[in-house]
């Protein structure tokens, strides 16, 4: 799950840079190259990208428009909430979008995403099993899971010798040098789970419970960050933090050997980032053939070695280059670690209780 | 012919205010589908929603962070237009460069520069260490405090720049009599230089109280998000929590406030005009 606010876990200069390039990007026009807006097929020799900053490598895209000849515009967002306001504007057309999973629920549902063509598609059984037919998206009708990671927490051994639990986070011993993730669904990861319940959990009662827990929490934190929360933990300023797995968790754990990140014995959850093809997209051949070219594992290594992301490509681990990321837990978590860790999925009705819950978190 | 030349003018506040401006006040009475969106429809359940105590502790606390913030840089803004307004003026040009000069630097990372600054480690922190102001290692970041500083630092300028401009004139023998006449340091001011100032004082006033209303970044960057401005609701509402027309309707009240504030600072400034004439 990611930050709204403010990109999760990336340095201040690379945000600044992302929006700047959003800007410009944003600015540049998409031509009139697609021929047809036929969404059975049809399109130029172009392909209009809209994807999380960072998450599909430069290196990546100048690879496919050599092998393909095709021009692709990729703009980058740093949340769904930008995308999803983005697309239904419809002051975009993109061809491509990479929305988290409970935006890829969301975007069904406004029916701004179209089913994709699996006869099109080749290289689905390259993924990894847990991003084959998953909760949010069974049979991947709408989405192809590109990366993926996970939200747990991150703590360091000078101040705390160990630790397994999220109760590490509600422990008054190290009240002042906690902190949680400034994001809404993020916090409710921790509080329904210490609490007892499931992260997916919509449950008025149960969300109720998780909204005293993080209230009372409130009380022992240095205060809420999605930014610089890594830094703070390397320097012994945090104690331990609620933390996203990614390139800024995953470049504090390696270098410090005293910071270690961990998915917590309740659950913890995972995400992950996938390629849909909008409604009324103008370059649906391009996409497709975008989309077959990031399935291929050498190319999906790539997200690994030039992005600092986890692939969910299975078949990828043997082309990464880097093979120490692949046991960096803040990378790739183990098996194990994840095995009860769940997709975080649209709360729908069930919003109203997390934004009542959240505000009063907030204004406690 | 007046009103073709006014047309241009006329166009941009009509499109780039007005509709805006009505579009959002349109959505603040919709109703939200099931993900956020404006479903269409006239409801007044938003302004309902807003009336609950969490949300009206929202406004609270941001109208007194922005009365406070407003009378530390009114306070602040009167001394240091004072000390420019008593230079030479070659001087003064020079030292209002230096305080124009961080503007040309991205807010964003002034902000974080006060993070370094605040941490431990840092300067600020160093210094209360060295004078035994503080024993060991205090946290000034993140806090409301920090929150504070940030407020205070970034519309100070905008404090400034009014009061300096209403003090600029000023002929420095009006306070060279007024002290020959027996009045004290306070007296010079109170009786003699404030009075002349007030006008700026009043429009600096303005311009640090309504901005600070819809402040976000720093309460989340400096105050560790602990407490919300009205300004981090209005984002909460329109991105976490995917409420829409809510905050619309937030947006709206917020926009009540400023134009209730403009209205007392107005009267105020009628009122004066008629003390003086």
């Amino acid at each position: 799950m990611k930050g709204t606010l403010v990109m999760r876990g990336r340095t201040l200069r690379r945000t600044v840079l992302a929006a700047s390039i959003a800007t410009v990007t944003a600015l540049v026009a998409t031509g009139c190259g697609g021929s047809d807006s036929d969404s059975a097929g049809g399109g130029g020799k172009e392909l209009n990208i809209y994807a999380w900053a960072g998450e599909i490598p430069e290196t990546v895209v100048k690879r496919f428009e050599k092998e393909t000849g095709i021009k692709v515009t990729l703009d980058t967002f740093d949340s769904n909430e930008t995308m999803t306001a983005k697309l239904s504007s419809g002051s975009a057309a993109y061809d491509l979008i990479e929305p988290s999973q409970y935006s890829v629920q969301q975007l069904i549902g406004q029916q701004l995403i179209q089913p994709l063509d699996h006869s099109r598609i080749k290289g689905l059984d390259n993924l990894a099993e847990k991003f084959r037919d998953p909760s949010y998206d069974k049979g991947n009708k709408y989405s192809i899971p590109w990366i993926w990671g996970t939200t747990g927490f991150a703590y360091n051994d000078k101040c705390i010798p160990s630790a397994t639990s999220w109760k590490t986070l509600f422990d008054e011993k190290y009240k002042g040098k906690v902190y949680m993730l400034d994001n809404m669904l993020a916090a409710y990861i921790a509080g329904l789970q210490v609490t007892g319940s499931r992260a997916t959990s919509t449950d008025e009662g149960e969300i109720k419970k998780a909204t005293e827990a993080l209230t009372d929490q409130k009380k022992i934190l240095a205060g809420y960050n999605s930014t610089n929360y890594p830094q703070l933990l390397s320097t012994g300023q945090a104690c331990a933090a609620e933390a996203w797995s990614g390139t800024a968790m995953a470049k504090v754990v390696a270098a410090n050997p005293n910071v270690h990140y961990v998915i917590p014995e309740e659950g913890g959850s995972i995400w992950t980032d996938g390629l849909s093809i909008p409604k009324g997209a103008k370059n649906t051949d391009s996409a497709y053939q975008f989309i077959n070219y990031l399935l291929k594992p050498e190319i999906a290594a790539m997200a690994t070695d030039d992005g600092g992301s986890a692939s969910a490509n299975a078949k990828a681990r043997d082309f990464i280059k880097d093979k120490k990321t692949l046991e960096n837990p803040a990378i790739y978590a183990s098996d194990e670690a994840i095995a009860k860790a769940d997709f975080l999925l649209d709360p729908g009705k069930a919003m109203k209780h997390f934004q009542q819950g959240w505000t009063k978190v907030k204004a406690s | 012919m007046t009103t073709a030349l006014l047309a241009p003018a006329g166009l941009t506040v009509v499109g780039l205010v007005l509709v805006p401006l009505l579009l959002v006040v349109r959505n603040s009475f919709a109703s939200a589908d099931s993900y956020g969106g404006i479903q269409g429809g006239f409801t007044l359940a938003n302004y309902q929603d807003l009336l609950d105590p969490i949300y009206l502790k929202v406004f609270g606390y941001s109208l007194g962070m922005a009365g406070l913030n407003t009378m530390v840089c009114l306070v602040l803004g009167y001394v240091v237009s004072y000390y420019l307004a008593s230079r030479p003026p070659q001087r003064q040009m020079l030292l209002l460069l230096l305080i124009i000069l961080p503007f040309w630097t991205d807010f964003l990372v002034r902000t974080f520069a006060w993070i370094n600054l605040l941490s431990p480690g840092g300067p600020v922190n160093s210094l209360t260490d060295a004078i035994g102001f503080t024993d060991g290692p205090s946290q000034w970041i993140p806090s409301q405090g920090a929150s504070f500083i940030g407020l205070v630092y970034a519309f100070l300028p905008t404090a400034i720049f009014p009061i300096y401009a209403s003090l600029r004139g000023v002929d420095n023998s009006l306070g060279e009599a007024a002290r020959d006449l027996g009045c004290g340091w306070w007296r010079v001011h109170s009786r003699v230089l404030l009075p002349i100032a007030r006008p700026g004082m009043l429009a600096a006033a303005l311009l640090t109280f309504i901005p600070t209303l819809g402040v976000f970044v720093i309460p989340v960057l400096l105050g560790g998000g602990r407490d919300q401005l009205v300004g981090n609701l209005i984002v909460t509402l329109y991105t976490e929590f995917r409420n829409q027309p809510m905050g619309a309707a937030a947006s709206v009240v917020l926009l009540l406030l400023m134009v209730a504030s403009m209205a007392v600072f107005g009267l105020a400034a009628r009122r004066l005009r008629r003390k003086t004439a």
